[in-house]
């Protein structure tokens, strides 16, 4: 009998170990309890104070660290998230990745005339659909922010857009307080009333403090009303190291996690056990430029020393990945998508956002939702690792097969080709002759041409015809309203 | 048509065991093995090599359809007559001298059989002589040689002069292997290039025509 041999390999990786781990905890600590964050917001200083925390010149409270340290405990280790019928699709917590487009992006390379223009309202139906075709795409963002829809009311109606063409999670982003509420009343649409919306969450606010930490008062309505209703919030900021927060990394990890961490207080005081998704982004900012950077080696070390740091924590985990900092679908894109999805994944975090983004978080282009699925689909086998025992070592098929003899005809072959092989989907492995008798397309004419047929094709399951019309009911009492005032 | 259907689906599906018991049914019905052949076994290669060139099947499905396919094969044989026997072109295949990479050739050769030729592989590091005596014995209608190396690429040369000097002027040579292309097929008189196995197959059913 043999022992002790684990059957099963897979990669596993942490960047940091328990002592510094405990290092850049206690630093953050030090941040919050002797620095403090700035709030601008009345209710959830006096709800600070009235837990132990201290009012420092007007607006900036110092959070002693019992109370981070309470928070971390009483937030939910493990989120589980539901897809618009009621069928838990996203289980946030461990090491269980799961991608996502992000949201917002003001500039779209248009599928057929490759122009970069301004993004439209069916740019936002077309990502939708594109991400809901996509297997590795686990939930929604809006990917664009429409310009031809007015401001205050455009994430209401990505947020329709959304959910009328995926039954797919909905991550989305809101103004403020006022239109959250319109998103959720119409999530209540779908869902039934409040309370089932709570119970089956089908959807995630995406929220930022504003570094270095600084609470707005709009992000902190957002997170309260989340909180007090325990609808999911994925909040998180997003640091610039280098103008926002210190240019050493240690430094701007140590500033976004009091930020994240600060927000995780307030969120667990108003509504103990409440969902939240937590964690941070520390781009680089390019020094030359003045661009904040998605993909640079400095952003995706504080990417792995967070993630350490809130698996430490118990804590569900966002993400960033699968985004770029160039301005067209180039190899730039495909060494960064590439670079940071299998950074992502070796990293465990379990809301990775940003899949398909570009030009530094301002450019969208649809087939490239189809380019991170296919990255995504090559990452995920090989953190699959492989077995190791009789059967997938296979002494009796190698000595059959003997010196010289091939394995093509072996039982095993078939068997286990599938499973052992990780075969692409665009990634191009013709041979040279018939590469050329194809066409010598490249993976950029084939995804752009499998979005178009996306579009034509796939067609996502619809919301019933009664929650359309009170969906369409909602929109449109809002539009009238606001061409009123 | 029944059991003609489940033969057909079996050797699609790589199933040996199924087709071989398929044939035997088939048979004892009293089917010709003609009938046998050409509307179940062939016709289900036929699918097999489209879905293979369609990326919709993969190799070792393919080796295992050619498998049941000639399972099914070995069961006819007996029932054939003498010039149904003699129908079946006969491919000679190798991998050039000096060459002992054999996996190009080996996939040649599982696609030919699967295509319902009859195929003898004479391995690897094959003498040009080897080929052509061989040739002359079966009376074989095709050579097909490979070679991976630009060094022993050159062999195919010899095999094509030797065909010529020996008179087999109605056996066909078929070229293929990573550095072989076209000019090259017609430098060294060659009759047919084949750009990969399935290409392969359709040259030799074009030159057989």
């Amino acid at each position: 009998m043999e022992t002790f041999t684990n059957r099963h390999c897979t990669p596993r990786y942490r960047l940091l170990d328990e002592s510094q781990i405990l290092r850049i905890h206690h630093s953050v600590l030090r941040i919050l309890d002797e620095i403090g964050v700035r709030i601008n917001h009345k209710e959830a200083i006096d709800l600070l104070v009235s837990h132990g925390g201290k009012v420092k010149d007007g607006d900036i409270v110092q959070i002693p660290s019992f109370l981070v340290e309470e928070a971390i405990a009483s937030a939910p280790s493990n989120l589980i998230i539901y897809n618009r019928r009621k069928e838990p699709v996203m289980e946030l917590g461990g090491r269980r990745i799961y991608f996502g487009t992000g949201t917002d992006l003001i500039k779209t390379i248009d599928l057929k005339t490759r122009e970069i223009r301004d993004t439209k309202a069916d740019d936002v139906i077309a990502s939708t659909i594109i991400s809901d075709a996509m297997p590795n795409i686990d939930f929604i963002g809006s990917y664009g922010l429409p310009k031809d829809i007015k401001p205050g009311l455009h994430y209401v109606r990505c947020f329709q857009l959304e959910v009328e063409n995926s039954i797919k999670p909905v991550f989305f982003t809101a103004e403020s307080k006022k239109d959250l509420r319109i998103i959720l009343d119409m999530a209540e649409v779908i869902a039934g009333d409040m309370d089932e919306l709570s119970r089956y969450p089908f959807l995630i606010n995406y929220s930022e403090p504003v570094s270095p930490l600084t609470h707005s008062k709009e992000a902190l309505e957002k997170l309260i009303y989340c909180a007090r209703n325990r609808i999911p919030i994925n909040y998180t900021p997003a640091l610039l190291s280098g103008s926002t927060g210190p240019v050493t990394l240690a430094g701007a990890l140590s500033v976004a996690v009091a930020e994240a961490l600060s927000g995780l207080v307030i969120h667990q005081l108003v509504n103990k056990g409440a969902p939240i998704i937590s964690g941070v982004a520390a781009t680089s900012m390019d020094m030359l430029h003045a661009t904040p950077s998605y993909t640079s080696p400095g952003f995706r070390l504080t990417h792995s020393a967070y993630a350490d740091l809130f698996h430490y924590y118990n804590l569900p985990i966002w993400g960033t990945a699968g985004c770029s900092d160039a301005q067209f679908p180039d190899l730039q894109v495909g060494a960064e998508y590439s670079f940071t999805i299998f950074n992502a994944a070796l990293d465990g975090t379990n809301l990775i956002h940003d899949c398909g983004y570009m030009g530094q978080g301002f450019i969208a282009a649809p087939e490239m939702i189809i380019f991170a699925n296919e990255i995504i689909d090559m990452v995920k086998q090989y953190m699959k690792g492989f077995d190791i025992d009789e059967e997938h070592i296979a002494l009796d098929v190698i000595k059959n097969v003997g010196p010289g003899g091939h394995f093509m005809q072996e039982k095993h072959t078939l068997d286990f080709f599938m499973k052992e092989h990780w075969r692409p989907a665009f990634f191009n492995r013709e041979n040279l002759p018939n590469w050329i008798k194809k066409g010598k397309k490249t993976i950029n004419e084939k995804l752009i041409e499998e979005a178009l047929n996306i579009l034509k094709t796939h067609k996502p399951e619809p919301v019933s015809k009664e929650n359309k019309a009170e969906l369409d009911k909602i929109w449109g009492d809002l539009t009238r309203m606001n061409r009123k005032s | 048509m029944g059991l003609l259907e489940d033969i057909y689906n079996d050797v699609v599906g790589g199933k040996v065991d199924d087709a071989g018991k398929g044939v035997e049914r088939a048979l004892d019905s009293g089917i010709e093995a003609g009938d046998i052949l050409k509307k179940s076994l062939t016709s289900a290669m036929d699918l097999v090599g489209e879905k293979f060139g369609e990326g919709e099947m993969f190799i070792p499905q393919v080796v295992w359809s050619a498998k049941a396919m000639q399972a099914g094969m070995d069961l006819l044989k007996p029932h054939f007559s003498v010039s149904q026997q003699s129908d079946r072109a006969k491919i000679i295949i190798g991998t050039t001298k000096g060459d002992l990479h054999d996996i190009g050739k080996n996939l040649v050769a599982i696609m030919l059989e699967g295509a319902g030729f009859e195929v003898f592989d004479l391995g690897v590091d094959v003498e040009p002589e080897t080929f052509v005596e061989k040739a002359l014995r079966e009376n074989g209608d095709i050579i097909a040689l490979s070679s991976l190396l630009t060094t022993t690429m050159l062999s195919m040369k010899d095999v094509v002069t030797l065909t010529k000097e020996k008179g087999l002027s109605s056996t066909k040579v078929v070229i293929g292997g990573a550095p072989v292309d076209m000019a090259f097929c017609k430098e060294i008189g060659a009759d047919a290039y084949g750009i990969d196995a399935m290409d392969a197959v359709r040259k030799v059913r074009d030159l057989l025509e």
